[in-house]
């Protein structure tokens, strides 16, 4: 059994112009010691799908169809008889058995609170241990993300540290109960390229050391490629296409993803020309009934307009959501 | 070719001292750099954040003023110039900002930003002309002229890009600088505002300097490329040589840190590990800025300040190349 199991996810925001479908029928697993990297741009629904599975949704927010199985147990409301039982079930699990990872370590960490009382507060909601334990365990958690004098920075504030640091201390408190599952919210987005390499490094170390299962978002395939086992391409809250990064990077069969490579620039190699995708991406207040991609398309044939594609399966891991790969399209 | 734009040796301090009494405290932000940038050529400025270079190019706009050295433009001192000459300095350098969500005045239309430099310049003599120079601009940056009476709101992030982009082509300028312009836009936006800026260039025969933290997507755009460091032009050089043969201890590790979009070279390339952050630039090392994190570094780098050698124009601050 895997991991996490995600089936058919729709959620759905309303708001005074209408119901945005911000996840649109999103399906993958991910098993112990893999990582998964889910790219896509803003507003392609990524964020939403892993705040669905938290139970971080805004109240205006619902999952509305489509199941989570985290370990074998439903991550839905709607799965549990009052609204109260969920809650309970969440928060236990919520920094408990799944870790999380967010892009601004600034706002994440509390400003007021000293890095030991956020570090411990974890600890000692989860587990029932003194505070001498909960102490010498974020001890040995600031030890294994490579804080230097973790005795001295447990008791300075979160201005104290660089940008770096502090996403390392955030890593420090979503490993601190041993989760089995990592969520990474794009973990490196707002740090510079020598201290996005630590973390990434750091973070593809804790994968060998823990056998966690990572979820990586990001938009950067850049970084996807050198850490992710599979991943999961998004765009306008559906997975277009999924494979390892092999088939992603070398055997890309959607369009977008085709796109997507050709607007990135390989520094070890000298292409001429950067290919943009043209317009932008769709409106999900009034997504079109068809592929979400096809007003970006370039080989968009009438039928993307009006049929959503179904999923074909190239191998038993690429899988990709495209009317070009239906026989009557060769 | 003439070098538009010369800076020799420009300093930008700030004071942040604290207090009545406490020491004195200076960020040197700036601290003396030299480049020149040449028409119708894109520089790119590139380095890690707090290493000086958006400083750097809002001093070159003259939106900070330099402490000491000086700013040459098509051969003339700008580095003191205020009231009018200064606004007449400014049809000629443009600036382009980083977020295009907060450089555009929410309450204007689309029209009225783009229009705004021209009025204050009264380069037109009607708002028609205005106007029509308008229309024209926006069908240049890739927007539709009858855009002209939206707000911003009504944009996403690529297309606020290019009202910032129009803006800045508003009074025809010979040299723009352009701040971080495509580090708040997703990937595939990135690509359009390049290949835009890529053309404006072309076309128009103006002069970029690029400021970016992202080394990627400078080499597509850069003909010459210099690496920043705490204040400090670490090294300078033609884009190919400084990313096929990068000479400076710190661009080799910058470039190393670049992840590449391909899985087996990137699970096969070795990294060149830097250690630690940046330091503070209020105290910066007293010998080589790098000397703390640098691997190569001795007893020399620690003491005394490398001076700039030159290699068949590839420009490095550094012992080693002695």
């Amino acid at each position: 059994m895997a991991l996490l199991q995600i089936d058919n996810l729709q959620t759905s925001f309303t708001s005074e112009q209408g119901v945005v479908k911000a996840v649109r029928g999103v399906s993958f697993s991910v098993d112990k010691g893999e990582i998964l990297g889910i790219v896509g741009e803003s507003g392609s629904g990524k964020s939403v799908t892993m705040f669905s599975l938290m139970g971080l949704l805004a109240n205006n927010g619902k999952i509305v169809g489509g199941d989570i199985l985290f370990n074998g147990q439903s991550l839905v409301p709607s799965n549990y008889n009052t609204y109260k039982e969920y809650k309970q079930v969440i928060s236990k699990i919520r920094g408990n058995t799944i870790g999380m990872i967010f892009q601004d370590p600034m706002t994440f960490l509390n400003p007021v609170l000293k890095i030991k009382t956020q570090l411990m507060e974890p600890i000692l909601n989860h587990h029932k241990v003194s505070r001498k334990e909960a102490y010498n365990r974020a001890i040995n958690l600031l030890k294994q993300v490579g804080i230097p004098s973790p005795e001295k920075r447990m008791n300075q504030y979160p201005f104290e540290f660089s940008g770096g640091m502090r996403q390392r201390i955030v890593i420090a408190m979503a490993l601190a109960c041993t989760p089995s599952l990592i969520i990474a919210d794009e973990p490196t987005t707002a740090l510079d390229v020598t201290i996005q390499a630590q973390i990434l490094e750091l973070i593809d170390s804790l994968r060998n050391k823990t056998d966690a299962g990572i979820i990586l978002i990001t938009h950067d395939l850049g970084v996807v490629a050198k850490l992710c086992d599979n991943i999961a391409i998004m765009y306008g809250g559906m997975i277009v296409e999924k494979g390892s990064a092999e088939d992603i990077f070398y055997n890309a069969q959607h369009p977008y993803t085709l796109g997507l490579l050709g607007c990135i620039s390989n520094p070890e190699k000298d292409e001429d020309e950067l290919t943009p995708i043209p317009g932008s991406p769709p409106d999900l207040l009034k997504p079109p009934a068809g592929c979400p991609f096809v007003d970006r398309c370039q080989k968009a044939m009438k039928v993307c307009k009006y049929h959503m594609p179904y999923k074909s399966v190239i191998t038993k891991e690429h899988s990709v959501s495209c009317w070009l790969q239906d026989e009557r399209s060769k | 070719m003439n070098p538009i734009l010369q800076v020799e040796n420009i300093k930008t301090h700030f004071d942040v001292t604290k207090g009545l009494f406490s020491k004195k405290q200076i960020v040197k932000a700036v601290d003396g750099v030299s480049l020149e940038v040449y028409e119708g050529e894109t520089y790119g400025l590139v380095g890690e954040s707090g290493c000086g270079k958006s400083t750097l190019g809002r001093t070159i706009v003259k939106l900070y003023e330099p402490n000491s050295g000086v700013i040459k433009f098509n051969n003339n001192d700008i580095s003191d110039i205020k009231g009018k000459e200064l606004a007449n300095y400014h049809k000629d350098m443009q600036m382009i900002f980083q977020d295009p969500y907060a450089s555009l005045n929410p309450r204007m239309t689309v029209g009225e930003i783009i229009k705004e430099p021209m009025i204050i310049h009264k380069i037109y003599e009607n708002d028609e002309k205005r106007e029509e120079q308008v229309k024209f601009l926006l069908e240049i940056v890739g927007l539709k002229p009858d855009h002209i009476r939206r707000y911003p709101y009504e944009f996403s992030g690529g297309q606020r890009q290019r009202i910032g982009i129009a803006r800045a082509l508003a009074l025809d300028p010979k040299f723009i600088v352009c701040d971080e312009p495509i580090s708040a836009l997703d990937v595939s936006i990135q690509a359009q505002v390049i290949n835009i800026l890529k053309k404006i260039q072309n076309e128009m025969k103006i002069s970029y300097l690029f400021i970016a933290h992202d080394l990627s997507m400078v080499k597509h755009i850069s003909d010459r490329i210099g690496v920043m460091y705490l204040g400090r032009l670490v090294e300078s050089g033609l884009s190919n040589d400084v990313y096929h043969n990068p000479l400076h201890p710190y661009t080799k590790a910058l470039l190393s840190a670049v992840p590449i979009p391909d899985p087996k070279i990137a699970r096969s390339k070795e990294r060149i590990a830097l250690k630690g952050d940046i330091p503070s630039p209020i105290n910066p090392p007293k010998g080589c800025t790098f000397c703390t994190r640098c691997s190569q570094a001795t007893d020399r780098c620690f003491n005394e300040r490398p001076s700039t050698i030159d290699i068949d124009n590839h420009k490095v601050a550094c012992f080693l190349y002695e």
